[in-house]
């Protein structure tokens, strides 16, 4: 494509010109002012110098200035072949930002899109208290006021009823703890994690003590984690391992292995295990194995960690052990190379 | 002896009808009036309007969510009036939201009570908040205000 030597060249560029050449001495201005405009208004115009005679250093300024290649006049069969090139690298250039903007795009609407669902979830969960509340209590008062005083059905009846909002408090309560863990600040800091295990055991030491569970840890890390998210992470899954044991006494073992950035935790137990099928299950909210007579519990606590953890950068997953049981693992980042102190063993 | 005087800000006559019902059990002689908003909160408090005759109360309860004028909108404007701020006012909310908490403490208010989800716990709630404020804790008295 031949360029007009006019200075109505910005005005061109509204227009899909594609490539330009042009000479570096004009009658009316420089092709160094064309390039000061290009780069200037930040076009994406491929800009070919034609010159009759360019030394090396001269080439070399003009395609740092942002040309995009230059041809001596006495070459000019070489002006075909660095038009096409020229054009062959904006193309490129252009599908790189359209699938650039287009990524960008879609993440932006991801986030968008969770962040209305986390809204949603909060805002559901905690208005529904308030009148749940009030079907709770009136239905209590109607147990204990009218318990015996009609008959047999109604007092059963009552009895459902009762049980249905306790059971929908608890649910409730659950997916605000839930979305809670999506709404807070993550403030990692370098945390320990033997003091985060003894911390849950010291919240969970009514199932320990009662349940005989022996609970052995070695080598546990330092890692970037907010703390008391971390302790939630360790507490329902050492209170799983509490809850789902099996004939035998719970025995719960936690160790730690680093591969290069991060931290791989695992907390493994010899109970009743998760069939392999279920092992995606298990994180949805409220997905439960079991029923609620055999075991207690709403089905939050591994989608929350799964959260917590997540929300840290690591991963968590079940994984198959040879001996009866369930394995979970995580990972964390480790601490930063730079303050990295020695590891703290258990 | 002069009847406790208790002014009960909610706009939940469930939640209204059963604290009264409580606290009348709880045998000190009171008499609980009952607003169901901020704005009708603020008249009583200041006898305006049609509470000209109402008596001061010497206790106020109060929600935080409530029509018109918010509850915290309430409490600021009791607890910054020279002579309404000598009444203990005790918050009875449903919100457990730390800054709810903090901020209704830091803007004067004399206890802080979460609404219990279920019955028991909601009349031992309200049974305590009588027996301390009603039986153990000593008021100023109206001519002292």
């Amino acid at each position: 494509m031949s360029f007009k030597t006019s200075r109505s060249l910005p005005h061109e560029y509204t227009r899909p010109i594609t490539t330009s050449s042009l000479p570096t001495t004009l009658p009316q201005w420089k092709g160094t002012e064309a390039l000061d405009i290009l780069c200037r208004e930040d076009l994406d115009v491929p800009l070919i110098v034609v010159t009759g005679y360019m030394g090396e250093e001269r080439a070399v300024e003009h395609i740092k200035q942002g040309a995009t290649d230059c041809v001596l006049k006495d070459h000019l069969f070489r002006l075909p072949l660095a038009v096409r090139r020229a054009l062959e690298g904006k193309w490129l250039r252009e599908q790189r930002r359209q699938s650039t903007e287009e990524l960008a795009g879609k993440a932006a609407e991801l986030a968008r899109s969770n962040a209305e669902l986390e809204q949603f979830a909060y805002v559901a969960s905690h208005d529904l208290q308030e009148p749940l509340r009030m079907i709770a209590t009136y239905t209590q008062l109607l147990a204990e006021r009218y318990r015996g005083k009609l008959d047999e059905q109604a007092d059963k009846y009552i009895g459902y009823s009762v049980d249905g909002a306790v059971r929908m408090q608890a649910l409730i309560q659950d997916l605000l703890k839930f979305s809670r863990v999506g709404k807070q600040e993550i403030e990692p800091r370098t945390t320990e994690c033997r003091a985060v295990v003894e911390q849950a055991l010291k919240n969970l030491q009514v199932a320990v003590q009662e349940s005989g569970a022996v609970v052995n840890w070695n080598g546990l890390p330092v890692v970037m984690a907010d703390s008391s998210q971390l302790t939630q992470v360790f507490q329902n899954l050492i209170a799983n391992a509490i809850k789902f044991h099996g004939l035998e006494k719970p025995v719960i073992q936690i160790d730690a292995e680093k591969k290069d950035h991060e931290w791989v935790l695992t907390v493994s137990d010899n109970g009743i295990g998760i069939p392999a099928e279920s092992w995606q299950d298990i994180f949805v909210i409220f997905r439960r194995l079991h029923s609620r007579t055999e075991y207690a519990g709403n089905g939050i606590g591994l989608s929350i960690c799964k959260k917590i953890i997540e929300r840290h950068g690591g991963k968590l997953w079940v994984e198959a052990q040879a001996k009866p049981g369930c394995r979970i693992k995580f990972t964390l980042p480790a601490e930063p190379p730079s303050k990295a102190a020695p590891e703290a063993q258990a | 002896m002069r009847r406790t005087e208790i002014l009960l800000v909610d706009d939940n006559p469930a939640d209204t009808d059963l604290t009264s019902e409580v606290l009348a059990r709880y045998g000190c002689p009171s008499h609980i009036h009952v607003v169901t908003d901020g704005v009708e909160a603020i008249a009583f408090l200041r006898q305006e309007g049609k509470y000209a005759n109402a008596l001061p109360p010497d206790f106020v309860i109060l929600d935080l969510s409530l029509p018109r004028k918010d509850g915290r909108a309430v409490l600021a404007e009791i607890k910054t009036d020279s002579v309404l701020r000598k009444i203990p006012i005790a918050i009875f909310s449903t919100s457990e939201a730390r800054q709810d908490i903090v901020r209704s403490y830091e803007m004067g208010a004399n206890c802080y009570v979460s609404k219990p989800g279920n019955l028991r716990d909601f009349v031992s709630a309200v049974t305590s908040i009588g027996e301390f404020w009603f039986g153990w804790a000593r008021l100023p008295r109206e001519e002292e205000r």
